[in-house]
């Protein structure tokens, strides 16, 4: 069965509670709650520009989230996914700046292997630490973060500033070359088709085949997976490295399909997002799709919210903070009721 | 007659199919010392962790003063004047000694001074009793020796009325133990009961005046001091009339050199082998014997090719078996059975056939093969059902899923550390036969055991190790016995017998 009774409940469960905080989150803001919840989903899932809206902003979550799953399955906690996607932008973004006259053709897989490169090297660094020296990967990808970003700033302050910029740091604007297809008028763009590819494409890697059953045996027991001759630090690196690569296609479309330059804020914390929608769907890649679209949604959503019923601006990240707390506490309360529950 | 301030009531304690404790009946008299002695695994540990409120009884009752025991938790058996220290202690290693004992002690006041009352008074005891532990140092700074005289103090810190002691001599030095014993008595001499577990007789001559006998669960026997000479408890503790049968397959005519360990040094954490060297013949039993946490487990990863060796080698027909660093790769070939399946050699969230098929897994092939339901019945797995989850299987079922995997099919060697742990009589006859069987077909198998009869009987010689060193290599002739064995494990002279 695809659904059982427990998910079911689960899942129920939490949608209730969560609605009943945003109910009362409304309520201490003086606006009127139910009034806001259909705006939050008329701005999520209303028109064709709500919805378009909504698949932009899914697209670097669901490659965050995908980029915090490949190590996930191993067992490996990165939060780096930040840190890869500006990795990858910085990347990309060379290519186009070496060779700004490339034909589309050319440009477009040019950009999109370099940004993966990038965001490869940038997940291959605490990979090889954790493999070699034992460490430990979540605080070097957390204090990774920070560099990454401060190096588009450097960039975009310094050499790469557009001198027809006027002062504003950001490098000049992408040649239409350089800038992903999307749909007419809206902001769907290539991201999205790729996205949703790994999305399919990692669900048959973890699940069928030789290399799903390695995985699966070096997470469950490192030494049982060496005593049959896995590594567990070459696998450490490979699955940092492709966690990297992913999150790095995620920073490039961002800075190419919807910034169309490079500057210093590509990401509204996509990184942390998307690590919480891995964790949530238990680095389960079919389950990350439609989690990856409903906080899509949300964010989206909570942005028109701020700018249409004057909320303020710090709403959105309240009401991602209310769902992620609690998709992760009512599972755990609904588990501690049941009958025969022992700590 | 004194009144009992504890009495076990027919305690029975199960743990699964496993029976801990089984129908035990004993009491504890103030201001005397009990020592409840038997080996590995007899359950002593676990009779006492019942009176503690660790665990509690399957069946039967445990009375306190000759009302039946109240106590759910340690946090009860506390507040009724029962304290336990165990093996591995409970120290926080950032905090002082005063701050550790400040922290159990249920009179501390919200805020602590340097001077205030109850600093000195929780001090009281440790001046006693350590008088050389600086309460000010912290407890990381101190020995493990000194960690249990701490730890006895936040037991007496709570004016206990039964203090019980978990092997406490096994961490000290004999100057420490010889303190500790004296205290013990003292504190019987005040009127405190004292019951003390362990295995060593040295603990029981110099302070018992009780001592109760505990084999596989039961309570064999209970004697006041002095009437029972020693050499008659050790036959109780080891119930030497029951013999297994078990004896190797005669080693072939001609000997060829199968396996063969060369000045193997690695290091762990708290841990270091140095130089080992073996040499293993096809059809020959080594067993190898020592105290646990001598070196066995690093050696056991280093020849299966999971921990790397820093020099030396390792090898099977000529080819090398050891990594020399993490990021190497390697298969083992070897038939291994390591220690605690559950952490070290099943992966719990597969199936059982898929757990038999590790090798097969781990090289790529994503096929399992049918073969399983046979092994999974001639190993006695229970329950035979190849898509179970491993996690659901007890230890005892997981060992033999593990030897399923490791012997079931043809092996060039063989390394078995502690294979029958936890079994019943039946598979580990079983579990010995599938290993000799090996052996008979060429198999070279390091045997690695605490079990010195077992080891007697079924190796053609014995390798002790000690220190991470095998400190002798002795041909099994006849003329090994566990006295000479216990000796050069301990490196103590095996004349020191205890009456």
């Amino acid at each position: 069965m695809l659904v059982n009774r427990d998910t079911f409940l689960v899942v129920s469960a939490t949608i209730l509670a969560f609605f009943l905080l945003i109910i009362g989150f409304f309520i201490l803001l003086g606006k009127p709650p139910f009034e806001m919840i259909g705006m939050l989903l008329t701005y999520a899932l209303g028109d064709a520009y709500s919805i378009s809206q909504t698949l932009a902003k899914t697209t670097p979550i669901l490659l965050c989230a995908l980029a915090a799953a490949v190590p996930g399955r191993l067992g490996l906690i990165s939060v780096g996914a930040e840190g890869q996607l500006y990795a990858g932008a910085i990347t990309g973004t060379a290519i186009v700046l070496a060779a700004p006259d490339l034909p589309a053709a050319l440009m477009l897989p040019m950009m999109l292997v370099c940004a993966a490169l990038g965001g490869a090297f940038y997940g291959y660094i605490p990979g090889i630490l954790r493999a070699r020296l034992q460490i430990n990967e979540t605080i070097t990808t957390l204090v990774l973060n920070y560099v990454t970003v401060l190096w588009v700033n450097a960039l975009v302050f310094g050499p790469w500033k557009d001198p027809a910029s006027q002062g504003w740091p950001a490098t000049i604007t992408f040649p239409s070359a350089a800038i992903l297809p999307a749909l007419p008028a809206s902001r769907i763009h290539l991201g999205l088709l790729i996205a949703v590819a790994f999305a399919i494409a990692l669900h048959f890697f973890f699940t069928r085949g030789a290399s799903s059953q390695k995985i699966q045996i070096l997470a469950g027991n490192r030494k049982v997976g060496e005593m049959f001759g896995l590594n567990f630090g070459t696998w450490v690196i490979a699955l940092m490295a492709m966690g990297g690569a992913i999150a790095g296609i995620a920073g490039i479309a961002e800075v190419s399909a919807i910034q169309g330059r490079l500057q210093p804020t590509i990401s509204i914390g996509y990184g942390l997002t998307g690590f919480l929608v891995s964790w949530l769907s238990r680095h389960q890649p079919l389950i990350i799709l439609p989690v990856a679209f409903l906080v899509g949604g949300l964010v989206a959503a909570s942005d028109a919210l701020q700018l249409f019923a004057k909320v303020p601006a710090a709403s959105a990240i309240i009401l991602q903070g209310m769902l992620f707390a609690v998709a992760l506490a009512v599972p755990g309360i609904i588990k501690s009721m049941r009958p025969g529950y022992e700590r | 007659m004194q009144k009992a301030i504890a009495c076990f009531e027919n305690v029975t304690r199960r743990f699964g199919d496993l029976i801990a404790v089984n129908d035990a009946n004993l009491e504890i008299f103030p201001g005397e010392v009990t020592a409840i002695l038997g080996e590995n695994g007899a359950g002593k540990s676990t009779l006492m962790k019942l009176l503690y409120g660790v665990h509690l009884p399957s069946s039967g009752r445990i009375l306190i003063n000759g009302e039946p025991s109240a106590i759910t938790g340690p946090a009860d058996a506390m507040i009724n004047g029962v304290g336990m220290v165990f093996q591995n202690f409970s120290l926080l290693s950032a905090l002082t000694v005063r701050d550790n004992l400040l922290l159990a002690w249920p009179k501390t006041p919200y805020w602590v001074s340097e001077n205030n009352k109850g600093t000195k008074e929780v001090l009281a005891n440790l001046t006693r009793l350590a008088p050389h532990i600086n309460p000010h140092s912290k407890v990381s700074n101190l020995s493990v020796g000194e960690q249990q005289l701490v730890e006895l103090c936040k037991v007496l810190n709570i004016s206990a009325r039964i203090v019980i002691l978990d092997e406490p001599t096994s961490v000290l030095t004999p100057a420490e133990s010889r303190r500790l014993h004296g205290f013990i008595r003292q504190l019987a001499d005040e009127g405190v009961s004292v019951v003390l577990i362990t295995h060593k007789l040295a603990d029981v001559e110099a302070c018992a005046d009780r001592i109760a006998v505990m084999r596989k669960g039961q309570i064999v026997d209970v004697s006041p001091r002095g009437q029972k000479s020693m050499s008659e408890i050790v036959t109780l503790m080891m119930g030497s009339d029951v013999k297994r049968e078990i004896s190797p397959p005669a080693l072939p005519k001609k000997r060829v050199e199968k396996l063969f360990l060369n000045k193997i040094c690695a290091t762990a954490p708290g841990m270091s082998l140095k130089d080992i060297s073996l040499s293993i013949a096809a059809g020959e039993v080594v067993g190898l014997a020592g105290v646990a946490g001598n070196g066995q487990a690093l050696l056991a990863e280093v020849l299966a090719g999971i921990h790397p060796a820093t020099s030396g080698d390792v090898a099977l027909d000529g080819i090398s078996l050891i990594r020399r660093n993490q990021m190497e790769t390697l298969a083992t070939p070897l038939g291994y059975i390591p220690e605690l399946p559950r952490k070290n050699a099943v992966v719990e969230n597969m199936t059982l056939a898929k757990n038999l098929n590790l090798r097969a897994l781990a090289s790529g092939k994503a096929d399992v093969n049918n073969e399983v339901q046979d092994l999974l019945t001639r190993f006695h797995v229970n329950p035979p059902e190849i898509d179970r989850y491993a996690s659901t299987l007890s230890g005892g079922n997981l060992q033999k899923l593990v030897s399923a995997r490791e012997l079931g099919r043809p092996r060039a060697a063989i390394l078995a550390c502690y294979p029958t742990m936890g079994l019943d009589i039946s598979a580990i006859q079983m579990i010995y036969r599938e290993i000799f069987a090996q052996a008979e077909a060429g198999a070279a198998v390091l045997w690695i055991s605490e079990d010195l009869d077992d080891l007697i009987a079924g190796s053609h010689r014995i390798a002790i190790i000690r220190d991470g060193q095998l400190v002798a290599v002795k041909d099994n002739d006849g003329k090994l016995n566990r006295d000479t064995l216990g000796a050069m494990m301990t490196g103590l002279k095996p004349e020191r017998k205890v009456a």
